[in-house]
């Protein structure tokens, strides 16, 4: 067994429920134990780092200090936390005046931090400290023929570098393929979807989900999945606003990585919180179901 | 005052032979160079030059040398204080800037350019030109996705989103955000419900968010609102952390202590 402290973030409390359901489901047979940080506070994200930086990067130091006490990497299955708080993380290693500054403020709180935390993807640690041969001798229920679109989005291969290549990542690929799906070709997996535009910059978002949903579609995708909460939300929640706009059909499910785990391990689609897509799952994974039980 | 701006100069003899020392003392002579380098490769050398009228003049100067090749300039900058530049230069990578080469590569792979006022080259050559207002009061950060694709595209190591971020905190320090982008307010909301609770209220901050700016555009957003609501991805009562007073201390604390880095 492994053990990870974790940082959900605020979307899997609220949009992304059903990725906190799977990372649940399928992190006990990748024999991993989550230990969700003891009352870890919003990373801040891109609106905080955009509004007033020295607050932001101490509101996300909190996080790392909290963290650091545990003496382990600090994993986050969010891609927008895991570049925030990485940002801020590598920020305070590389300037000692910008470390003095967050301790200072840090230790109104009674709090301290020294800069010797890792902070992690929960993708990455799942190819890296799991592998996928132990994800593949742990699949049950094959998910032969399936088409699946990998969507990675942004922040999970940039601007930190490192697991995978920032503009033609291959691990969801390689993962998909170990489940017994089809990794379609898909040359926006990487491009963006708008973010949290899609709330004040609407038509921006819109035009660029559109675009994703249009690359995944056109070869052959019968899903997409994604390990980022913000992705699955804009191009799950917001299908029905494209279609409308664009005069589309694009009647898509969009899975978090997670869930395609947990599926072709035979778990309970319930555990795996399938049936909260705001596209229904249903017609494109029943066949795959029946064989699960 | 004046300019001061890089030559890459590649001689018209073989590097080594008599071009070459023949360059390196006339451009040694010239009052316009600071220094000169010699290099290998491309180009010969690199020279520093101070240019009190125009870099131009002195350019075209060397250019009429018969031992000369080729000539390009590289990296242009005033030597007159450009308080703005430091600024963006004070936060974290933010320094990186004074190496951006004008390329281009960063605004030919933003997905959002044509929403923007300044591509991103433009805006840095706006902000190395010290025009504070006109890059300010843009719209071009607040419709920057945050893709780091410019990122890691540029050959240069800058970090223009990262930059993009400061230009919106400056933007509001300054009271200059733009008002033609919705942007800057849900920022904003979105800030204060984290310094409420510690965490983000999505449906709190929406809400608030629409109120505010477009009580109409609810109306269409509502299908998405309550089909979320309907799968339980919407929780209608925020979660506030044990720890806000800590956040508040915090806080206090970082407002005391300011910007620079
Ligand atoms: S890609 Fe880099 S060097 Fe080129 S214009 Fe953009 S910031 Fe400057
Ligand atoms: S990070 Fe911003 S500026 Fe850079 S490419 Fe993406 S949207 Fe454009």
């Amino acid at each position: 067994m492994r053990y990870y402290p974790f940082f959900p973030g605020c979307s899997l409390g609220a949009t992304a429920v059903a990725y906190g359901d799977s990372v649940k489901a399928v992190a006990g047979p990748l024999e991993m134990e989550l230990i969700e940080l003891e009352d870890w506070n919003c990373c801040g994200s891109t609106p905080y780092g955009s509004t007033d930086e020295p607050e932001a990067v101490c509101i996300a130091a909190r996080n790392l200090a909290l963290a650091e006490k545990t003496g382990l990497d600090l994993v986050t299955p969010c891609s927008a936390c895991y570049t925030t708080l990485q940002n801020a993380n590598h920020n305070i290693q590389t300037y000692p005046d910008l470390k003095d500054r967050v301790n200072d403020a840090l230790g109104a709180a009674g709090l301290e931090y020294g800069g010797k935390v890792r902070v992690r993807h929960l993708a990455e640690v799942i190819f890296t400290d799991i592998g996928l041969e132990a994800i593949e001798s742990k699949v049950v229920n094959k998910l032969t023929g399936l088409k699946v679109a990998p969507y990675y989005g942004c922040q999970l291969v940039r601007p930190h570098r490192g697991f995978d290549d920032p503009e033609h990542p291959q691990t969801l690929d390689r993962l998909i393929t170990s489940l017994g799906a089809e990794a379609v070709p898909f040359p926006l997996k990487s491009r963006c979807c708008g973010g949290s535009l899609i709330i004040p910059e609407p038509n921006l978002a819109l035009g660029l989900i559109h675009q994703i949903l249009d690359s995944a579609t056109a070869n052959g995708a019968e899903c997409i999945i994604t390990p980022c909460p913000l992705c699955q939300t804009n191009l799950d929640a917001y299908q029905g606003m494209v279609n409308a706009r664009f005069k589309t059909r694009y009647e898509i499910p969009i899975l978090f990585f997670t869930q395609l785990i947990g599926l072709a391990f035979g778990i309970d689609p319930k555990a795996l919180g399938l049936d909260k897509g705001a596209v229904s799952a249903k017609r494109v994974l029943d066949p795959y179901l029946a064989v699960a039980k | 005052m004046g300019t001061k701006a890089y030559f890459m100069i590649k001689t018209a003899r073989e590097a080594g032979g008599e071009g070459y020392e023949e360059a390196l003392k006339a451009l040694e002579a010239m009052p316009e160079v600071e220094s000169i380098e010699s290099v290998s490769g491309d180009y010969d050398h690199v020279a520093r030059i101070h240019a009190p009228k125009s870099v131009v003049s002195v350019a075209n100067k060397i250019l009429e040398n018969e031992w000369i090749k080729h000539l390009e300039v590289f990296k242009v900058e005033t030597d007159e204080p450009n308080p703005f530049l430091e600024e963006v230069c004070a936060i974290p990578a933010g320094e990186s800037i004074r190496s951006c080469a004008q390329c281009g590569m960063c605004s030919a792979s933003c997905p959002n350019i044509d929403k923007m006022d300044y591509s991103p080259r433009k805006i840095i050559a706006l902000i190395r030109a010290g025009r504070r207002h006109e890059a300010l009061s843009s719209n071009t950060m607040w419709v920057c996705a945050s893709c780091y694709l410019c990122t890691v595209r540029c050959p240069n190591d800058v970090k223009i989103t990262e930059m993009m971020h400061a230009l919106e905190c400056l933007a509001v320090d300054r009271d200059l955000a733009s008002s033609r982008t919705a942007t800057p307010t849900m920022y904003q909301l979105f800030v204060d419900s984290i310094k409420k609770n510690g965490r983000v209220h999505e449906l709190g901050f929406m809400i608030r968010f629409y109120l505010k700016t477009n009580p109409f555009a609810a109306i269409k957003m509502a299908p998405v609102a309550l089909q979320l609501l309907r799968h339980g991805r919407m929780p209608l009562r925020a979660r506030k952390i044990k720890g806000t007073d800590q956040i508040k201390a915090i806080l206090d604390r970082a407002q005391v202590l300011g910007g620079a880095r």
